[in-house]
């Protein structure tokens, strides 16, 4: 069936497309250049539209994808990393480190007790590492439980 | 001599403690990266970038950290291809074609002490040619104005993503994906802001630490995680370590045609370690002919894409220095560091900062000897760290990089960008589309549609002005042909499937 | 292994106080070794070194938006951090009047004091026909076209700025005709220059000096009150009939809800900076030439380099 491609170049012609659209409507000011701000993003547009066409018409072999178990366990990652991101400002470094690298190992081994330790010690160790080795300027705990 | 009197500069700015101790630090990290299956060389810088920023270190002491990882990784690379059968990295496939025969052979220690030496010829003999053949192309600075450089970007996307990928349309994607990230923010001539849907934080754009942390780290770790990290436990125990002298010797001609193909093919933008270390195994197979073995554990069968790759890995930084323009993966992540650090590489640089070109390679030699040192009589130890489970490992990956960026910029937002980009880097390898041209059109996108525009300002609109002078005629040329070569060329150097993979 | 884990605790819990003592802080809205960092980490030290400041300054990078990002943190969160610089220079104040900043404007922060400028030049290669400005200015005048320039920032930044404001001052008004390419920074424009692809360099002082040691580029003009100390050969566009002063200053801002005492205690102590040896050396070895204007005589400076720079940008059609 080859579909990975074939939905992907559809994805990528879509993309280029909406990618092409928003160089239209780019605006530009009284100063401009000969080729000014729209040309290039179009040329970009085109060369990926065209990309993505040859990818529908021509796939190559369908890849390996993971199994449904592994795709959750891909999914829970992606979802801790986010709100790792979010958290790491208003929550303090070492708790959502602890919790974030505790679930990531616990994704890859499945074992809870190796992933607990390696939470908190990687948490801590990094910690320390950062905020005394390299000097950053980490906050340990949440500003406003420190006053 | 001029290149002794730069050498001895180089040498009086890497030999001091610190910078010494940084090529250690940097020569032990590297080959531990190398090591791990699936952490390679660009992995290994990338990770390590931001934190060469939050530790305040400055341009030379950087490069020499980063350079150090780079050598190290490219030697790291064969312990796991001998002992389990995996490559830690892409260049070193090859080595997994004789190297692992031997090691089930009981001569694992034999073929670690063998590559290990053929990295360092390799690695050396290269460097050295780096500082011969570098100088003299960087007097071409005043040369390349913008029709010139609009010429070079081009031919770099061509030749990288090429050879980059076994499908042309994959990688001429990427490559647009790649520019169309950097569309993103201020457009430099009008100051107009593009793609940012009024969005503060992508004013600036999209930083290529993010981009590049994103893709090559974060990735990686989905990479374990659908494997649930089942790549680890060795396969063969490594005895005593001895020095196989009879078979260094056997090989020393392997060892030197191998150089000089592996540095060819690094020079060549776009072909890389991964070429150098193909074409040198095939070399020497049909040099040998039926006398040896290949595939059976010979020495010169891990001595040749050994010395091939860590070659190719110097010669890959020729065309990053002097032009601008990155010869392979790695060196596309050091010319982002480079660009960072203000330093802009190019034709000028030789001339603008002797300092860090001349320290770098002197750094450079050093790393190599260091680099021998740690991956033959220290080598074991080395072989236990492989034995670390990729659970407690790959978190700490993950953490490293993430606090890393958040400490370079202080921003959540730049943290989510990175996800986005591992998703995207999964989705992207599954599918085999290349990620090193994405990297490529950040780069260099903004680069390269500023050139062609101010071109243009210059010739007052003239299209004709971008073929005005023979360089810029001949990089057109060589970019049309980079371009057209692998549809001819691919049956021919059809790329090995992994051997793992392939049992 | 017990005891392990009790070091871990013990730096743990230290870490908890360490970061409990607040320190004055100095913002870089950029990555580090830009010159915004450069500002702060040199006058973060030097505070700290002659004893204004009880503990070291924290410096903390602030990439995007091209201090935008800094800026509106500083507006929306830190508005009466009394213990808050944050590095501004001329591009800050360029970037104010041409909206850059996504709505915020000049009178949001108060520019507390400049303690040094990069003084802006205007560059030839060796074997250019143009002897003096007034040559370069009348080969313009002539025929546009015939003269491109060549500058480290973007189209309309302050680069491209001195060439038109050195224009308009000889009566040339038709300032969209001249040819200006926006390169990565001076090395670049000079290597452009040289190689002949343009005519002329628009640059800071600090860009030039190794290409002027070497000889492959002479030039026609400094755009100070005076000439520079250590490049006495070089004239001012003054004592050429063209009374244009443009310097890249290098200070700081604060925050807007502070006291004004604090505000005059912050012009004072900067003031202390500009005038130890320490930064003078700093100075002399990044190609900075002294300007220190501090408190409400720097602010009303920048008030009025801000609607300067307004007139301009609306003429030549970058904001409207």
């Amino acid at each position: 069936m080859k579909l990975s491609d074939r939905l992907f170049g559809l994805i990528a012609t879509i993309g280029a497309l909406a990618y092409g659209a928003g160089a239209l409507g780019i605006q530009t000011s009284f100063m401009s250049d000969p080729v000014g701000s729209k040309t290039f993003p179009l040329m970009i547009a085109t060369v990926a539209f065209l990309c993505g066409i040859v990818m529908m018409l021509k796939p190559d072999d369908e890849p390996e994808w993971p199994v449904a178990r592994s795709i959750g366990a891909l999914i829970i990652c992606a979802a801790v990393l986010v709100g790792y991101a979010y958290a790491l400002k208003p929550g303090g470094f070492l708790v959502p480190t602890a919790l974030a690298s505790g679930i990531l190992s616990f994704q890859i081994s499945g074992k809870p007790k190796l992933a607990v330790i390696t939470g908190v010690s990687l948490s801590v160790g990094l910690f320390v590492l950062f905020k005394f080795v390299l000097g950053l300027s980490l906050f340990g705990l949440p500003r406003w439980l420190m006053g | 001599m001029e290149i002794i009197n730069n050498l001895y500069l180089g040498f009086s700015v890497a030999l001091s403690p610190y910078t010494l101790m940084l090529a250690v630090i940097g020569c032990f990290i590297g080959t531990i990266v190398g090591a791990l299956p699936g952490l390679g060389p660009s992995n290994g810088v990338a990770i390590l970038i931001p934190i060469t920023f939050t530790m305040g270190l400055d341009a030379t002491a950087s490069l020499v950290l980063l350079t150090a990882v780079y050598y190290g990784a490219m030697y790291g690379g064969r312990i796991s291809s001998i002992l389990l059968n995996i490559p830690g990295d892409e260049p070193a496939m090859m080595t997994t074609l004789d190297g692992y025969p031997m090691a089930k052979n009981g001569r694992a220690g034999d073929a670690l002490v063998i590559s290990g030496v053929a990295s360092f010829v390799g690695a050396l003999l290269a460097t050295l040619a780096l500082a011969i053949v570098a100088p003299s192309l960087a007097r071409v600075a005043y040369l390349f104005g913008p029709a010139e450089y609009f010429a070079l970007y081009l031919l770099a996307f061509c030749t990288l993503g090429g050879v980059a990928s076994k499908n042309q349309a994959k990688a001429a994607f990427a490559s647009c994906v790649g520019l169309g990230i950097a569309m993103i923010g201020v457009d430099h001539t009008t100051g107009m802001t593009r793609y940012t849907g009024g969005n503060l934080h992508l004013m600036d754009g999209i930083d290529f630490l993010v981009a590049i942390v994103g893709l090559f780290a974060v990735s990686e770790v989905f990479f374990f995680i659908e494997s649930h990290g089942k790549d680890s436990s060795l396969g063969v125990k490594l005895g005593k370590v001895t020095i196989p002298w009879k078979d260094i010797f056997h090989t020393r001609w392997t060892m030197l045609r191998s150089s000089i193909v592996g540095f060819l093919a690094g020079v060549l933008p776009g072909a890389g370690a991964s070429l150098g270390s193909f074409l040198t195994y095939m070399m020497e197979k049909s040099i040998a002919g039926k006398r040896e073995e290949f595939g059976t554990g010979v020495a010169k069968g891990v001595a040749a894409p050994e010395a091939g790759n860590n070659a190719a890995a110097g010669g890959a930084l020729v065309p990053m220095l002097t032009l601008g323009v990155p010869g392979s993966g790695t060196t596309a992540v050091l010319l982002a560091v480079l660009m960072t650090l203000n330093i802009t590489p190019g034709p000028t640089l030789f001339a603008d900062r002797p300092d860090v070109v001349w320290g770098l390679i002197a750094s450079l030699i050093i790393a190599n000897f260091v680099l021998l040192f740690m991956n033959v009589p220290m080598i074991k130890v080395f072989v236990r760290i492989l034995q670390v489970p990729p659970a407690i490992l790959l978190p700490g990956v993950t953490m490293v990089s993430f606090v890393g960026i958040y400490s370079l910029t202080g921003s959540y937002f730049d943290l989510l960008l990175m996800t986005v980009f591992g998703i995207v880097g999964y989705v992207f390898r599954k599918l085999d589309i290349p990620t090193v041209p994405v990297i490529l059109g950040i780069l260099l996108g903004a680069n390269m549609e500023n050139n062609l525009r101010r071109a243009m300002v210059l010739s007052d609109g003239d299209w004709t002005y971008l073929f005005s002078s023979g360089i810029a005629i001949t990089l057109w040329v060589a970019a049309i042909a980079g371009f057209l070569a692998p549809f001819f060329v691919r049956n021919f150097l059809k790329k090995p499937s992994r051997p793992s993979d392939a049992q | 292994m017990t005891s392990k884990i009790h070091t871990l605790l013990a730096s743990a819990a230290f870490a908890v106080i360490s970061t409990a003592s607040f320190a004055t802080e100095c913002i870089a809205p950029a990555n580090p070794g830009g010159g915004w960092d450069f500002t702060c980490r040199q006058i973060g030290k030097i505070l700290y070194d002659i004893g204004q400041v009880p503990n070291p300054v924290q410096v903390t990078n602030m990439a995007g938006g091209g201090g935008g990002l800094a800026y509106n943190h500083v507006v929306s969160e830190r508005n009466t951090d009394n213990d808050l610089i944050v590095a501004a220079s001329q591009a800050t104040a360029t970037r104010l009047a041409q909206n850059a900043f996504a709505g915020m404007t000049a009178d949001q922060v108060r520019f507390v004091g400049a303690i040094g400028a990069d003084p802006g030049v205007i560059v030839v290669g060796k074997d250019s026909p143009f002897q003096n400005l007034n040559d370069m200015v009348n080969a313009i005048k002539a025929d546009p076209g015939s003269v491109a320039f060549a500058g480290g920032s973007a189209a309309g930044g302050f680069d491209h700025l001195k060439v038109l404001m050195i224009l308009k001052e000889t009566g040339f008004t038709d300032i969209r005709k001249v040819k200006y390419i926006g390169v990565d920074g001076g090395a670049d424009a000079i290597t452009q220059t040289v190689g002949n692809f343009t005519q002329g360099m628009t640059g800071d002082m600090s860009e030039i000096v190794g290409f002027l040691k070497s000889g492959e580029v002479r030039a026609l003009a400094v755009l100070t009150e005076e000439r520079v100390p250590g490049f006495e050969d070089i004239p001012t566009a003054k004592e050429q009939g063209i009374d244009v002063v443009a310097v890249n200053w290098r200070g700081l801002y604060v925050p807007k809800g502070i006291s004004d005492a604090d505000f005059e205690a912050w012009g004072n102590k900067i003031k202390a900076v500009a005038e130890s040896q320490e930064w003078k050396d700093a100075m002399a070895a990044n190609g900075l030439a002294p300007f220190t204007k501090v408190g409400g005589d720097f602010q009303s400076w920048v008030d009025g380099v801000i609607a300067d720079t307004v007139v301009l940008s609306k003429e030549i059609g970058v904001i409207q």
